[in-house]
């Protein structure tokens, strides 16, 4: 026996590691607690009433003090202090909850927004859009030319149209034989050009789908 | 040399027998030369689990010098390799053997060639169980998911924790030891080891470290039997647990033995279990325990007596 109970730390007592989350340390002083209760099977007959009484008093100390945050950050210091407990930086390696949702993104598309006037100024403005626009058949290396004529990054329109980015290299890359099913292709084309302000958006389309090969009209 | 292996652990109906018997039998099916020492003084009743009903000789001819050599006891049983000293006829004052016989017989015991032996002890705390016990660091605890039941076995890991501690005591330093811990912690705390132990570590260190190591190479095991459905099958890891913690020893799992009426039946019958009933759930049960035993025993054997 290396140490009476009374003197273990409260990570000994709970037997968690002195980084544990929060999740852990309540699993843990479940599991302490069916063992140390006074119906348990296991702790019944092993010790005395004060016995028992004063292990649960110290478990639920070590229990409230390391589930609040604030008490465990002094309970660790005190224990640095006493060199019990090694450096701390394996302890602000915690997890942290991280977001499901996004709250930006509402402002995000605020801002898409305004942005599309300026899209249509620069469509408006661009010799080398227009160019491209008047031709009777439009590739994907032509819309990628315009997307980056109009400096807009492929991972806005694929967080924009949410269609998959492989698909969206596909069409700019005119890799005819990975692209999807034409009425996906289709659909997808429109998106793209919604979301860059290219009008007419249902004529543009036609003439990209008139490009693929082995696509012809049916 | 043989690998000893006592079985203790709570009065009447913990498994004792019904273990030392099984094992027995699976070490001697596979080949091992395996010898059962029913132990169990004044209270011998193996022999009948085993197929040997009128055994003629028994540990008792050893004691009163009938034969003077152990080996002169020991019984042929109805399965191949499996021998046993049986205890059955035994004085009716053998429970009280004295200390000279008892180290006699240990060291008997020692000398014997066998693979494998297995003592059968009686339930209590009496020093004779314990001092058998001791004989290897291979101890085997058994007990029921039963407060009873494991309220004897924490009792006989407690008296043999302390028995264990006595060794390294001579009688007056101990009785200043134990005066000592009275003054610590006051009278309520001496029939706890772990309290004395804990007045060791503090008064003195040197011995502290003594018993520290001499735990160490103690393999001590524990086997839950009669485990029924419903039970909690986390029981026999949080006993090891909670005996870590506060006892300071080490003593491994090794498994469950389910609860099955076909062992009621073949004990009945007198016929072995094992055999009868090859395939229910206990039997495989056992089977797997005695593949993990075999496993996890190394070397051994102390008898610090000879």
């Amino acid at each position: 026996m290396e140490k009476d109970f009374e003197q273990m730390n409260y990570y000994e007592m709970l037997d968690v590691a002195p980084n544990a989350s929060a999740m852990e340390i309540r699993s843990a002083y479940n599991a302490a607690l069916q063992m140390y209760q006074p119906d348990s099977l296991v702790s019944y007959s092993f010790f005395s009433k004060e016995e028992r009484n004063n292990i649960l008093f110290l478990l639920e100390q070590a229990y409230f003090t390391l589930i609040n945050e604030a008490q465990r950050t002094e309970y660790d210091k005190e224990l640095n202090q006493q060199g019990i407990l090694k450096k701390p930086d394996n302890i602000t390696a915690l997890k942290k909850p991280v977001n499901i949702f996004d709250i930006n993104r509402q402002k995000f598309k605020a801002t898409w927004k305004k942005d599309n006037d300026e899209l249509r100024r620069k469509i408006a403005q661009n010799p080398n859009i227009r160019d491209i626009l008047s031709q009777q058949e439009i590739k994907g290396s032509d819309l990628k030319t315009i997307r980056n004529e109009l400096g807009v990054a492929i991972e806005k329109i694929h967080q924009e149209t949410k269609i998959r980015l492989d698909y969206l290299n596909c069409i700019e890359l005119d890799e005819t034989g990975k692209l999807p099913a034409p009425v996906f292709l289709k659909g997808f084309i429109k998106a793209y050009l919604k979301s860059l302000c290219i009008e007419p958006v249902e004529e543009t389309s036609h003439r990209y789908m008139r490009s693929i090969p082995g696509q012809k009209l049916t | 040399m043989a690998h000893i292996w006592p079985i203790g652990g709570g009065k009447g109906g913990s498994g004792k027998s019904f273990l030392a018997s099984s094992l027995g039998r699976i070490l001697s099916k596979s080949g091992k030369k395996t010898l059962l020492v029913d132990l169990d003084l004044g209270a011998a009743n193996l022999h009948t689990m085993v197929g040997v009903p009128y055994p003629e000789k028994s540990f008792s001819d050893f004691v009163s010098k009938k034969y003077s050599d152990l080996g002169d006891t020991v019984l042929q049983t109805p399965f191949p390799n499996l021998f046993l000293i049986s205890g059955a006829h035994d004085s009716l004052d053998i429970a009280n053997l004295p200390y000279e016989k008892k180290i006699k017989t240990l060291k008997s015991i020692s000398h014997l060639h066998y693979d494998y032996i297995i003592l059968d002890l009686g339930a209590g705390t009496a020093f004779n169980t314990l001092d058998f016990f001791l004989a290897s660091r291979n101890g085997i605890f058994i007990t029921t998911p039963e407060p009873t039941s494991i309220e004897n076995v924490y009792r006989l890991m407690r008296a043999i924790y302390l028995r264990r501690i006595r060794h390294h005591f001579s009688a007056t330093s101990f009785k200043s030891l134990e005066k000592k811990t009275q003054e610590c912690l006051g009278d309520s705390f001496l029939n706890k080891p772990e309290n004395i132990v804990s007045v060791i570590r503090k008064e003195y260190a040197d011995k502290y470290t003594l018993i520290k190591k001499d735990f160490s190479d103690f393999r001590f095991k524990l086997i839950l039997n009669q485990l029924r459905k419903q039970d909690n099958i986390a029981l026999g890891e949080q006993i090891c647990k909670i005996i870590r913690k506060h006892l300071g020893i080490h003593v491994d799992f090794v498994g469950n033995i389910a609860y099955d009426e076909h062992v009621h039946d073949a004990i009945c019958q007198r016929v072995c279990f094992l055999d009868r009933y090859p395939h229910t759930r206990a039997a495989n049960d056992l089977r797997e325990l005695n593949k993990k035993m075999s496993n996890a025993f190394g070397e051994q054997l102390m008898l610090n007596y000879l």
